[in-house]
């Protein structure tokens, strides 16, 4: 059995081809179904993200196979608007390897980010229900699932934040514990912030304000996000009960200094306050950052985070493909070995066999006795030559081995009484 | 079997320890420190059962006992607020290190205390001085834990003040605060009630209230008065009250010292 896969990515095609070839979740049952029907492929698994579309297959003969996967990926995903230069094909462990770095992160577009193995557990389901994933594609999956966690778990691999707004709502995770009862304040109504906002709403932030010089815009962001919306004038009042203050106005210079913030801070008993300066120029003196319980973080900050995380994920990616390689070898000696498994068992068999008619013409015993000495007598014979014979399929070297036992063993021929 | 106990808590204070710092998986995911921790805690608890049962009982006002009862107290009172805040998961091997502190020593000096008992040299059994040994002990193992958790806050303030990544593996400002709060009013509490009788005790036994023992102990206490009054009465937070817990529980050391190792003078 040999392994295809052909798609497109971020990679290789920009978005307006994507997304002509995404298939929505709801779909994906559908399409794994029709991969198979046409039986040119034994499996066939069907991955679609907004970076990537990749069919990934299992079939007995080589081009007849991959002809068909270019065929369905041009007339049955797309509407043929990829150019051939855009649609890849890689074979064999080329395959094993692509998928375990794509289930890690490797090939995302945010280095180790871990969206991307729930999506391909996802496509791996689609093909379970399909009926178009077999033991290949399924010990495939299973391996690769396995890989990633490794790689996650032994590289530090997606620990660190990559991005401005997950900096932010890392940051204030050093701070607070939880956040639905914490008062986020949004001083300005701009794209940063919301960006900035989206990121403390998924950790679980519900109480929102909006200050804004024009009220509009405030009511507006504070309607899509279920908040509250003030003029500029209400801000020392907000002020007073925000724990995490996001400010992106555009100013001349700081709208809060020291002053302001420490009147607010007045009456707090401690209370740290979490400011996040996204303004350019900035919107909060850097003096302020020097007042007891407020933690001022301004772009270049979080920058400078994100910077260091991104070198982090760089570092910890080297090992992870290093243990993609090493899981996809031992994937490969899986699948070597894959063809050899009825002689194998044969083998056991007629061994087995052999072994409990001599031992039935021993004195009588306990029969599940002797069939256990049976069995853990063939186990020990065979160790030996199927550890070689497994060796040897993991180089692809194992056919004539796989024959000499077949020969020597007579497992062709009709067993002896 | 006291001291075999003790013994096999100690290793497993060492191993939570180990495990935690070297951030090994036990294959128990975010159980594994705390099930560590839980069964040493079952021991240790047995090693002072098996006190208890020494004809005659080794006494528990004797200082190597009162190190394992702190040890005890200090992983025992973790395992309660790691319960109520998981957050805090990430001290357990500062936990595990200083129960491990405490016992090592404690199983040591009562190899001592346990060959003199043999001798016959009865110890004490007031009912005021087991109260205020118990009582003292658990509010100085819960007085140990809220300094640490003000260390933990003062640290990591910093840390967040000079926008610095090292103290990432710390729990979050407000878990370290609200495990101070938690640990400093029952600490505080328990610490109270250990003054109280240990004012009984001196009492009962004809002695003079006012000793040294005794005026350690309520020095100490009246230190504490500060943030207390700050932290729990005022609800105020941030790095002050963690300063005074610290300093509070810095002078409790000390008075302890004062009493065990200079002399109680009573």
């Amino acid at each position: 059995m040999k392994l295809f896969l052909v798609g497109l990515s971020y990679r290789t095609a920009p978005v307006a081809v994507r997304e002509r070839y995404a298939v929505a979740p709801v779909h994906l049952v559908e399409r794994d179904a029709k991969l198979v029907s046409e039986a040119r492929l034994d499996e066939a698994a069907l991955l679609s993200t907004c970076n990537r579309t990749e069919l990934i297959a299992a079939a007995r003969s080589d081009e007849r196979a991959l002809d068909y996967l270019h065929r369905f990926m041009r007339e049955e995903l797309g509407d043929g608007s990829a150019a051939p230069a855009q649609i890849y094909e890689l074979r064999g462990g080329d395959v094993v390897e692509h998928v375990f770095r794509v289930a890690g992160g490797l090939d995302s577009m945010v280095l180790g980010e871990a969206q991307i193995l729930g999506q391909l557990k996802d496509a791996y389901r689609a093909a379970v229900a399909a009926r178009s994933c077999g033991p290949v594609l399924s010990r495939l999956f299973q391996h690769a699932f396995r890989a990633a966690k490794r790689m996650r778990s032994n590289t530090g691999l997606g620990a660190s934040q990559v991005s401005v707004a997950r900096v932010g709502v890392s940051l204030a995770r050093e701070i607070f514990e939880d956040f639905a009862d914490k008062q986020v304040l949004l001083l300005g109504a701009g794209e940063m912030a919301e960006s900035a906002l989206h990121g403390l709403r998924e950790a679980g932030a519900r109480r929102i304000s909006v200050v804004n010089r024009t009220l509009a815009s405030a009511v507006e962001l504070a309607a899509r996000h279920g908040g509250s919306a003030h003029a500029l004038d209400a801000l020392p009042a907000e002020l007073a009960a925000a724990d995490i203050l996001i400010a992106s106005v555009q100013v001349e210079r700081p709208l809060l200094g020291s002053a302001e913030l420490a009147r607010a801070l007045g009456h707090r008993r401690g209370r740290p306050l979490f400011v996040v300066d996204l303004g350019i120029p900035r919107n909060v003196a850097p003096a302020v950052a020097e007042l007891e319980d407020v933690y001022l973080y301004d772009l270049d900050d979080l920058e400078a985070t994100a910077e260091r995380g991104r070198q982090q994920r760089a570092s910890a990616a080297e090992t992870a493909r290093a243990i993609a390689r090493e899981e996809a070898e031992r994937y490969l000696a899986w699948l070597g070995a894959l063809p050899h498994v009825p002689t194998v068992r044969e083998l056991q068999e007629r061994l087995l066999s052999l072994a409990k008619r001599e031992l039935a013409r021993a004195p009588a015993g306990d029969a599940a006795q002797l069939d256990r000495v049976a069995e853990a007598l063939v186990a020990k014979l065979l160790h030996r030559p199927l550890e070689r014979l497994r060796r040897e399929a993991a180089q692809g070297t194992s056919s004539y081995y796989a024959a000499a036992l077949r020969e020597l063993f007579g497992l062709d021929e009709e067993e002896e009484e | 079997m006291t001291l075999v106990c003790l013994g096999f808590a100690s290793a497993l204070y060492l191993f939570a320890a180990f495990v935690g710092f070297t951030g090994r998986e036990l294959g128990l995911g975010r159980w594994g420190i705390p099930l560590v921790l839980g069964l040493a805690v079952l021991l240790h608890g047995a090693g002072f059962y098996g006190l208890h049962l020494q004809q005659p009982p080794v006494s528990l006002s004797s200082f190597p006992a009162a190190l394992a009862l702190i040890g005890w107290g200090v992983a025992l009172s973790w395992l309660v607020l790691h319960a109520w805040r998981p957050g805090l998961r990430s001290t357990g091997p500062w936990i595990a290190a200083i129960a491990a502190s405490f016992t090592l020593p404690a199983e040591l000096g009562l190899q001592l205390a346990v060959r003199r008992s043999d001798r016959g040299e009865a110890a004490a059994v007031a009912i005021w001085s087991h109260a205020h040994v118990l009582l003292g002990t658990a509010g100085f193992s819960l007085l140990a834990l809220a300094s640490f958790a003000g260390l933990g806050y003062l640290a990591k303030e910093r840390g967040l003040k000079q926008r610095r990544s090292w103290h990432h593996g710390l729990p979050a400002l407000e878990s370290l605060d609200q495990a101070e709060h938690v640990t400093l009013a029952l600490g505080f509490a328990l610490l109270t009630l250990g003054v109280a009788t240990g004012f009984a005790w001196s009492v009962s036994q004809g002695l003079d209230p006012w000793n040294r023992h005794t005026l350690f102990l309520s020095a100490a206490w009246a230190v504490y008065l500060v943030p207390v009054g700050a932290r729990v009465l005022r609800q105020q937070r941030g790095p002050w009250p963690a300063r005074g817990v610290v300093l509070g529980f810095l002078f409790l050391v000390c008075s302890y010292v004062g009493i065990h190792v200079i002399g109680a003078g009573s």
